[in-house]
């Protein structure tokens, strides 16, 4: 006889008041080769002295924004100089403390939307849908297996890893609560923890939408979609919607599909929705990112808004409403004082927005939301009168003309613009100086609310630089999701032996210091130098609005596979977990290095020997301070723009403190000294020539073969030339032999080596004899954590 | 000195208007300095550096003073790509690849005996973005002894010294920090 165990409650029939509860049937577990690792589903303290370890090297920095503390009734406290506040928290905790909420907000922001996309999906799918990925990905998960030590199967075995690092989360949370920590270091070990977790959360989400809506799975050549602020035909109802999950907009784009209304419409997204409204169907287009909100919304291009979750302006609705857009909110997290309408008539909301009864409705029910959306678009659309975008040139006058220069934009602005000087020369008939601010203006409306005379600030720098904003449309690759295996396959090795000469992730938001085109211009310089170039999120957008003088984006120059000289977009916020999936990968695929709760040994091998940096060229948002220190955690290194020493905390080594740098050789069964590489975890540069140099020392890692440094170190020597004008002070660190140096300048490094640092030269052989740190062995096996020597040593 | 040297009303410099009026500062705001004074405490200090960024590579005028500043024997550290500039006029940084997150980080460490072998004890700022600069000058405030003065035209509240706020004139900026150069003494 054979039982079929099902979950649910069994009465037997033969048996009085007995029944059975089967909650969770656990199939046999299909044979999964790899040993479990030390640490599946980690607690606050497995890692913490991986953490330490991190620390020790790259000691944290701390720039507070400011010098109290106000976060309970004991004080505020004045902090300054290190001072200890009433509950005895001194200033450096207190900040790496902040730090540690950023990351928890962060993590949470990512982690509640994998929730709620995940409850969603498995109500609509159930909890059975298998995770396919694609017949190239066949490591999928890679987050989950390495942290979790899960191996999911379909998508109701997501729950258990979202349950662990929601659980995370919460613990770290709670640990910021008055009276709990007091050494700075157990913050920023819990801050890599929750960016850990914030990572799982991330992989979750993308996973989960990718296999429930069927959104590109690894593919290198996905569709290019338009880009930019002149993406949309105004002859066509437009549907904006705005935020980080589509699965709320996503019915709309189904419900016109239905009725055979596609191609009536505009569809474009703001922020990362727009990404995965693309991914979802390529017939949507991309605005831009968090700055373009107010650009869009002032010129008046959407008949409807529908927004969703994080990164939306806080004032969403009295932008709409000033515009005559109505506005449909569809997260709990973002309800915009909205009244909740999923109870009522589809006639009877459309009746209360069109009359203007309310400004907007909260809606998450999909298919009135489509429904609504549509209907009200259609009718805005047909109401809509031809208008000038922002202001007429009367109305662009006047404004200009009520400025009295005194300043108090400026000084409110984050860029510290001169708002004063545009205007005065707009008095004065010369509007060019207003023009030339679109290019740098975040449009975050600051200036307008210290104007004592209410100028339209935005309207008047839009209008006045409206060439500028139009010519900024081309297009965007649409995000393909996860690496695939066979390409880590194929790049794997280079990358480990530095042929391939680094990685370069580009994500995050767009608080950049200058021009939206110094990110283009940093991106190509790696591109033509054969790195490997990976974005996603707003910094993804940005690059698709930018053409050279052919008229083409980086996208259309540059192939999307995960090959040297190619640029791959795996999508929105979320998809950021391919990026730390593709470096564990490598670790996998081609080391061989088990992943299954194996996170130590993982990280350690990244540290040591992939040469994969993080980018945020304008970092602003929780979510970025999350992912960037859960990429730490991984051994990534990130390097941000100016903006980002905002986050207060930075984590940088000292290449002085030669104690510091140290390995240990499984090869030799020796502690080595090593050169300082990489050098920083996280560091804010100021401007695109630091950042283009200070990228590629990053990529250097102490596991080069010679080959792979000689071409590293090419790079780092030719571009500080390029654009510090000399060479680094550092480049001699790097030099093991002289098969390290770049071949074309031997020679005279070789003398240079001899003469400015006194190492031996033998000439006849044109060998070093002595001076490097340490001598290059083709064996070399580093790692800084104990338990990897002793596995590696004791086989 | 810094009472001496603090500028008063009466002298019609402008304000020390905060470069961001949402900065929020505590017990010790920097005081505000005419040129004179940058001067003296550069030429009484020890081992005093220039350091310099960004904005030497969009404004001759601060490529020319950091020049003079070397010319009279006062080392630079050039970050964010000024050494360029500085370089085609003759000057060898100390630096050129470090940026200003890793100089201060090192400068925060009583052990680093900077690029010259011993410790900075005076550092003058000179073209950075203000609120890049403004975190960097925090970090020293509350972690180190450092004298820290800042000579560009916005008021930086967490320096030890900064000139007032000189954004709305840029030529008397230009002319204080001729000021400085021309009260430099020539070190040996």
């Amino acid at each position: 006889m054979v039982f079929e165990l099902k979950e649910g409650i069994f009465v037997l029939d033969d048996l009085r008041n007995v029944s059975i509860k089967i909650g969770k049937v656990i199939e046999e577990e299909e044979e999964w080769t790899e040993p479990l690792g030390p640490t599946p589903k980690p607690g606050i303290l497995e890692l913490r002295n991986w953490d330490r370890k991190l620390m020790e090297r790259y000691e944290p920095f701390y720039g507070p924004m400011q010098d109290y503390c106000n976060l309970c009734t004991m004080g505020p406290c004045d902090l300054s100089m290190n001072k200890k506040g009433a509950c005895g928290i001194d200033l450096r905790t207190s900040k790496a403390r902040l730090v540690a909420i950023a990351c928890c907000i962060g993590a949470a922001a990512h982690t509640a939307h994998a929730r709620h996309l995940l409850n969603h999906i498995i109500e609509e799918y159930g909890e059975d849908l298998p995770i396919d990925l694609g017949s190239d990905v066949n490591l999928e998960a890679p987050n989950i297996r390495l942290i979790c030590g899960i191996r999911p199967k379909t998508i109701g075995d997501l729950r258990a890893a979202l349950d662990w690092a929601e659980s995370e989360i919460v613990k770290v949370l709670h640990s910021t609560h008055i009276g709990n920590e007091e050494d700075y270091t157990d913050y920023e070990s819990k801050a890599m923890h929750v960016g850990m977790a914030d990572h799982v959360g991330m992989e979750v989400a993308d996973i989960a939408q990718m296999v429930a809506y069927n959104l590109p799975k690894a593919e290198p050549d996905t569709p290019l979609v338009d880009t930019g602020f002149g993406v949309v035909d105004r002859t066509k109802p437009v549907i904006v919607v705005v935020g980080h999950n589509v699965m709320y907009a996503r019915p709309v784009a189904d419900y016109l599909e239905e009725k055979g209304l596609i191609d009536d419409f505009e569809i474009a997204g703001l922020c990362c929705t727009a990404h995965d409204m693309t991914r979802y169907n390529a017939k949507a287009k991309i605005f831009g990112p968090i700055y373009y909100q107010l650009r869009v919304i002032r010129a008046g291009l959407p008949d409807i808004v529908i927004s969703d979750e994080q990164c939306i302006r806080a004032d969403l609705l009295s932008a709409c409403k000033a515009m005559g857009i109505p506005l449909i909110a569809t997260s709990d997290a973002a309800c915009r004082g909205l009244p909740n309408r999923n109870d009522d008539p589809v006639d009877e909301i459309i009746k209360d927005i069109l009359s203007g009864k309310t400004p907007g409705v909260f809606l998450d029910d999909g298919e009135k939301l489509a429904e609504v959306a549509v209907k009200v678009a259609q009718e805005i659309f047909k109401r809509k009168q031809k208008k000038e975008l922002f202001l007429t040139d009367e109305e662009l006058k006047e404004e200009v003309e009520k400025c009295t220069q005194c300043m108090n934009c400026v000084f409110t602005c984050p860029h510290n613009l001169r708002i004063d000087q545009g205007m005065k020369a707009g008095q004065e008939g010369d509007f060019s100086k207003l023009a030339a601010l679109e290019e740098v203006c975040i449009a975050c409306g600051k200036c307008e609310q210290s104007c004592p005379k209410d100028i339209r600030i935005i309207n008047v720098i839009m209008k006045t630089g409206y060439q500028s904003l139009v010519s900024k449309t081309g297009k965007t690759r649409v995000g393909r999701g996860p690496i695939q295996d066979t390409e880590i396959r194929n790049v794997g090795q280079p990358i480990v032996f530095g042929q391939i000469p680094g990685v370069i992730a580009a994500v995050g938001c767009v608080n950049y210091p200058d021009v939206m085109q110094d990110l283009r211009d940093i991106l190509e310089e790696f591109l033509r130098r054969r790195y490997i170039v990976v974005t996603s999120g707003c910094h993804a957008m940005d690059i698709g609005m930018l053409k050279d003088e052919e008229g083409q984006t980086l996208y259309e120059k540059y192939p999307g596979n995960f090959d040297a000289g190619c640029l791959v977009n795996t999508g929105s916020c979320v998809s950021n977990s391919h990026i730390a999936g593709a470096v564990i990968k490598i670790a996998n695929i081609f080391a061989m290095r088990p992943l299954r709760g194996n996170y130590e040994e993982i990280a350690d091998y990244t540290l040591n020997r992939v040469g994969a940096v993080g980018f945020s060229w304008g970092p602003y948002s929780h979510k970025a301070a999350s992912i960037a220190t859960g990429f730490n955690r991984l051994g990534v290194p990130v390097v941000v723009g100016p903006h980002g020493t905002k986050y207060r905390r930075a984590y940088i080594g000292k290449p002085w403190k030669t104690e510091n740098w140290w390995v240990y050789d499984i090869k030799s069964r020796q502690k080595v000294n090593i050169e300082p590489a990489p050098d920083v975890l996280i560091a804010a540069v100021e401007t695109k020539e630091e950042a283009i140099v200070q990228l590629a020392r990053l990529c250097i890692r102490p596991n080069d073969t010679t080959q792979g440094r000689q071409i590293k170190l090419t790079h780092y020597i030719e571009l500080s030339q390029k654009y510090l004008g000399a060479m680094p002070d550092d480049w001699h660190i790097y030099v093991r032999s002289e098969a390290d140096l770049p071949l074309r300048m031997k020679d005279k490094l070789l003398k240079t080596l001899e003469e400015e640092y006194g190492w031996k030269i033998d000439w006849d052989k044109k060998k070093i004899v002595g001076g490097p740190i340490r001598h290059f062995d083709a064996g070399f096996n580093p790692t800084i954590v104990e338990s990897v020597y002793e596995k590696y040593t004791r086989k | 000195m810094a009472a001496s040297g603090k500028v008063k009303k009466e002298e019609k410099y402008p304000p020390p208007k905060r470069f961001q009026v949402a900065d929020i500062q505590a017990s010790r705001e920097a005081t505000a300095v005419k040129p004179e004074v940058v001067s003296r405490m550069v030429n009484k200090a020890k081992n005093p550096v220039l350091v310099t960024g960004k904005y030497l590579l969009k404004e001759p005028k601060l490529v020319e003073v950091a020049v003079k500043f070397n010319e009279k024997g006062i080392p630079i550290i050039a970050t964010g790509g000024s050494s360029k500039p500085l370089i085609e006029k003759g000057v060898k940084p100390e630096s050129v690849v470090f940026s200003l997150h890793q100089i201060t980080q090192y400068m925060l460490d009583p052990e680093w005996k900077g690029f010259n072998g011993q410790p900075y004890d005076v550092v003058v700022y000179l073209g950075f973005t203000p609120y890049y600069l403004s975190r960097m000058l925090s970090a020293l405030k509350h972690f180190s002894k450092i004298t820290t003065i800042a000579i560009d035209e916005f008021f930086q509240p967490h320096a030890r010294f900064s000139f007032t706020n000189l954004t709305k004139h840029k030529e008397l900026h230009y002319e204080m920090l001729s000021k400085v150069v021309e009260g430099l003494e020539e070190r040996k």
